[in-house]
């Protein structure tokens, strides 16, 4: 059998300016997840760039990425690792291991950043300076066979968190003290979370599935006021549809999920949208984001989930711009200002 | 090479230190040539039973791989090993053990990592249409595993035991009894490794770093495979009565533990010490059956029970030193079963076979534990049970010494749903009779109903799926010839090809879990061929055969997506050529066998691209072995060496699954004379 030779490329030309990550998941247990780059200027797309940067495999589910301090931090799933890398070059700067499922970082400061996991009662609390778990939170209410925490973020000193897997809360972390300070009951399995321009936060659940012992509901878009912690307003779906993916955009006033379609909503609506932003077209909507200087919106095609997904680039007013093949699976993405 | 010299010449000096008076051993793998009605038109690779015995460190996924033409998708010694004939998929090969099928009702399908060499006496391939003389739902084929009585006189026990790399110990036993009337037989084997074989991990690189946490440098780590330890123990107890008056009566009861941990991937940066990933089996197979030859006419009865209870763990070091799981998954599989089958033969000329099996399975399956809203808790997973019936009827007429034709008629219910009737129709006609040239055809319609777990695993399951169904016609030739008294050749060619429609495939959701789907209409077609000779000279014998196939397996489903770039393509996993030889000289006391594997490069994705992270680029695989028996006044004794990847080959199977380079066993084997 031949090997590649783990020979590498220099990207330094490609990274110029403004350009968006996609992170594309791979097919789980096949290793083959990988990280795309599109320069949204010069409209070209370069694939497996980790790869091609590092001479060596992202891993197994690539599942969210962040930009902290011109460093892009990369969660891979069931590699149970975090890639530090370069943001010009892809190249990897560093690691941090001993994680158990991670989901997604979040920065509380330089020194600290949250971690959270999948099949674990427990957020990591992580030091990126010197890549080291230096602790945990605690969750009530979760054994690590349950427990599924997922998306943050942050008001004041608070960090806000949608647990999912057979969970239905959001958790309220204090950052000073690294504690669980509140807890409030949504519906079942809040798959996201945003916080809009208001400081209103979002969630959306999937209402579980049929024949869960945990329940099986309609889903609902949650509006979520961040001071109070209380339920301000409850959007609800049709039992069997299946809502995930809220976005915002740039100036946090526009809501964007995916309901097979891509729906848009403003913040401030009283009432669902009755007609989608995007109607599915024989499409496989599974990951989506929004451009936050130009309202473009990006979506993304896992096809059949065993090929080059497809990236669709709408304008706000959903004329396509632009397409794209990347990897497989592109769930997640990740933008970078120039 | 070094080193795999130095031990070829231990080896050689072994034997060559050893007694003088010898047995041969007859070597391996023939195809059998012989045509008795049952088999007019049937496209069948038999592997014989000497060839069994002597590959006893193997598995039956180890002989189909180097002896026919079926795709062998393995991770690795003890960890899930399919059969896939055709290009379909493993759950489209249905797997008999003694006339029952042992497909897992839950899986769909087979694992040939736990069906030990050394437990089938006589083991056979019906590829494509063929299958459906003996059971429905193998769109590709179907494998027939069986045990026999040894008609033996008197008292025997054998034992052998083997060592090998990688802490590896191997122990077979068998003590058997017969006479006139009783066949008793009791075998066992255990196999034992940590696994832990070493090789260059090229999916990831391990970093250097300075005192202020900068990469100063990179390299691929040479790692050991991690978390693969295996601990598998079989029994087998067999028992025969042939009261004297035209019936016989046996009883078969295989008892199947293992402890498997399942290895790492090669892109996982945990450590083994933070978590376990283990899964154990304990399978129970019990057969009794009654059968009775009277003039023209043969039946058999047979009824039994199968229970197999699995475990899957995944714990993780909860931060105090103790494993917690993260996944708990339980699964309980009862299955009694009852079987009836006659064959009436009222002229030479004509045979009518019917036959009929009963089962009904009880699953349980727990796949999680749960706090549920309330507070309370709960487990996610199924209970249920399913009864099938398979029963078919066929007559097989030969108007002619020279033309054979034959019709099946198969008709199956599962659940509450019955499949269509299933139709095969055969037919052979002898093109020449000094090679023994026989063109043969066939075409059937077959059906294969989704899994338990298709249906119900939660979460997931698809109760609205829809059976597979396939549409196969087979062409093909088969010649035997002897060509001197010393030299034997035999081969056959088929052309094949299948329509698979509503090809069930499990799929992620938006929802987080994957979900099985009909989504695909596939036509595999292609050629699969073999070759056998044999050359015996005074003191030596050569004898070699190799399978070539080419199997193109053509997705022809609609788009998906009008970003859909599979339509057309080959499906994944799935190589278009493979090709195996084995061959052996026998020299006086000595038997050397080479083993050769080819598979082409394999796709990983549906579009057929090949990308840096999704390539199984294609492979050789050689094995040798090296044996010799020696008989002494107390005891037959054997002794066998074998290498294998004998190339020390860096290859994969699976992505992100790391195959071993170049290791050994060596195994010495007593049989004593009472």
């Amino acid at each position: 059998m031949e090997w590649e030779d783990g020979r590498t490329e220099d990207f330094r030309d490609l990274t110029q300016g403004e350009g968006l990550y996609i992170l594309c998941e791979g097919n789980f247990q096949y290793g083959n997840a990988s990280l795309s780059y599109y320069n949204t200027g010069t409209r070209r797309v370069e694939n497996e760039v980790f790869y091609r940067a590092n001479g060596m495999k992202l891993g197994d589910v690539a599942q969210s990425m962040v930009i902290r301090g011109g460093v892009g931090w990369v969660v891979v799933n069931n590699s149970h690792v975090i890639f530090a890398i370069d943001l010009k070059t892809f190249k990897e700067i560093g690691r941090i291991t001993g994680l158990t499922s991670p989901r997604y970082i979040h920065f509380v400061s330089d020194t600290k950043a949250y971690v959270t996991q999948i099949w674990d009662n427990r957020i990591f609390i992580v030091n990126p300076e010197t890549l080291e778990v230096t602790g945990h939170i605690l969750c009530p209410d979760m054994t690590m066979e349950s427990g599924s925490t997922e998306q943050m973020v942050q008001w004041g000193r608070y960090v806000y968190v949608n647990c999912w897997s057979y969970q239905n809360r959001i958790l309220k972390i204090d950052t000073e003290t690294d504690e669980i300070v509140g807890s409030l009951t949504v519906g079942i399995q809040p798959t996201s979370l945003v916080m809009d321009c208001r400081h209103k936060l979002w969630t959306v659940t999937d209402g579980g599935y049929e024949g869960s012992p945990y329940g099986y509901e309609a889903p609902s878009l949650y509006r979520i006021d961040a001071e109070t912690f209380a339920i301000e307003r409850q959007f609800r779906f049709k039992k069997g549809d299946a809502p995930s993916e809220v976005q915002l955009n740039g100036a946090g006033d526009t809501l964007y999920w995916i309901n097979d379609d891509i729906w848009r909503m403003d913040v401030r609506s009283e009432a669902l949208p009755a007609q989608p932003f995007l109607p599915r077209r024989g499409t496989l909507y599974y990951g989506l984001t929004v451009h936050p200087d130009n309202g473009e919106v990006y979506v993304a095609d896992a096809v059949d989930y065993q090929q080059a997904g497809m990236i669709y680039r709408y304008s706000p007013q959903c004329v396509r711009r632009d397409s794209f093949y990347v990897g497989i699976i592109p769930g997640a993405f990740c933008w970078k200002k120039p | 090479m070094k080193r795999l010299l130095t031990f070829v010449c231990a080896v050689l000096f072994c034997a060559a230190m050893s007694a003088q008076d010898l047995r041969l051993d007859v070597p391996g793998v023939t195809v059998l040539s012989e045509r008795p009605m049952k088999s007019i038109g049937l496209h069948e690779t038999r592997l014989d039973t000497t060839a069994l015995q002597e590959s006893i460190a193997l598995s039956m996924a180890d002989i189909l791989t180097y002896n026919t033409s079926v795709f062998v998708k393995s991770h690795g010694r003890a960890t899930l090993s399919t059969v896939a004939f055709r290009g379909t998929s493993p759950s489209h090969t249905q797997v008999t053990w003694n006339g029952i099928g042992i497909n897992s009702p839950m899986l769909g399908m087979t694992d040939f990592s736990t069906i030990p060499a050394y437990f089938i006496d006589d083991a056979a391939l019906l590829h494509g249409t063929s299958s459906v003389n003996l059971t429905g739902g193998g769109l590709g084929g179907a494998v027939r595993l069986a045990t026999v009585p040894q008609h033996l006189e008197g008292t025997r026990v054998q034992y052998v035991q083997g060592i090998g790399s990688f802490g590896t110990a191997d122990e077979y036993l068998r003590l058997s009894y017969g006479n006139d009337k009783w066949q008793l037989s009791t075998r066992a084997v255990s196999a034992t490794s940590p696994n832990r074989y070493p090789y260059r991990n090229r999916d990831k690189k391990e970093n250097i770093y300075d005192d202020t946490h900068h990469i100063i440098g990179q390299y691929y780590p040479k790692e050991k495979n991690r978390s693969g330890s295996f601990n598998d123990l079989h029994l087998l107890q067999e028992v025969y009565y042939t009261p004297g008056d035209g019936g016989c009566w046996g009883g078969q009861v295989w008892y199947f533990a293992s402890n498997r941990e399942i290895p790492l991937l090669t892109t996982d940066y945990g450590t083994t010490s933070d978590f376990e990933n283990r899964q154990r089996e304990e399978t129970l197979r019990s057969h009794f059956s009654y059968t009775r030859n009277g003039g023209q006419f043969k039946t058999e009865a047979a009824a039994g029970y199968m229970h197999t209870w699995m475990a899957y763990d995944y714990k993780r070091d909860a931060g105090n030193g103790i494993l917690t799981p993260m996944t708990r998954s339980r699964s309980t599989l009862h299955t009694i079963y009852g079987q009836a089958e006659t064959e009436y033969s009222p002229h030479h000329e004509w045979l009518f076979t019917a036959d009929v099996t009963a089962r009904q399975h009880f699953v349980r399956s727990v796949d999680k534990n749960i706090i549920l809203q309330d507070g309370n808790r709960a487990v996610v997973g199924y209970d249920k049970g399913r009864f099938e019936l398979s029963g078919a009827v066929s007559g097989k007429w030969r108007p002619t010494p020279l033309t054979g034709l034959s019709v099946v008629l198969r008709e199956e219910m599962y659940g509450d749903e019955w499949a269509p009737l299933i139709p095969a129709l055969f037919a052979e006609h002898v093109i020449a009779s000094g090679w023994s040239a026989v063109l043969q055809a066939s075409v059937s319609r077959n059906y294969r109903f989704p899994s338990l777990n298709d249906l119900f695993f939660l979460p997931g399951g698809n109760p609205a799926l829809k059976p597979e169904s396939g549409f196969t016609w087979d062409v093909g030739m088969t010649f035997a010839r002897d060509l001197s008294d010393k030299l034997h050749l035999d081969g056959n060619v088929n052309w094949f090809s299948s329509q698979i429609d509503d090809w069930i495939l499990w799929l992620p959701t938006t929802k987080g879990f994957f979900s099985p789907r009909n989504v695909r209409k596939v036509h595999a077609y292609g050629i699969e061929s073999q070759l056998h000779g044999r050359w015996q000279r005074p003191h030596v014998t050569w004898d070699l055969a190799g399978n070539f196939s080419w199997t193109p397996s053509v997705n022809q489903s609609d788009p998906v997506s009008p970003a859909d770039q599979s339509v057309g393509k080959q499906l994944p996993y799935v190589p278009e050529r493979s090709a195996s030889v084995v061959g052996q000289m026998i020299l006086k006391k000595w038997n050397f066998t080479y083993k050769w594997c080819y598979y082409s490069r394999r796709h990983t994705m549906s579009s057929n691209d090949f990308t840096l992270t999704g390539q199984l680029p294609a492979y050789f695989m050689s094995d040798i072995s090296l044996s010799r028996s020696v008989s002494v006044r107390w005891a037959d004794l054997s002794f066998r060496a074998s290498v294998e990847n004998l190339f020390d080959e860096e290859y994969i199977s699976v992505l992100a699954h790391p195959m071993p380079g170049i290791h050994y066993e060596f195994f010495i084997g007593i049989t004593p004379r009472w």
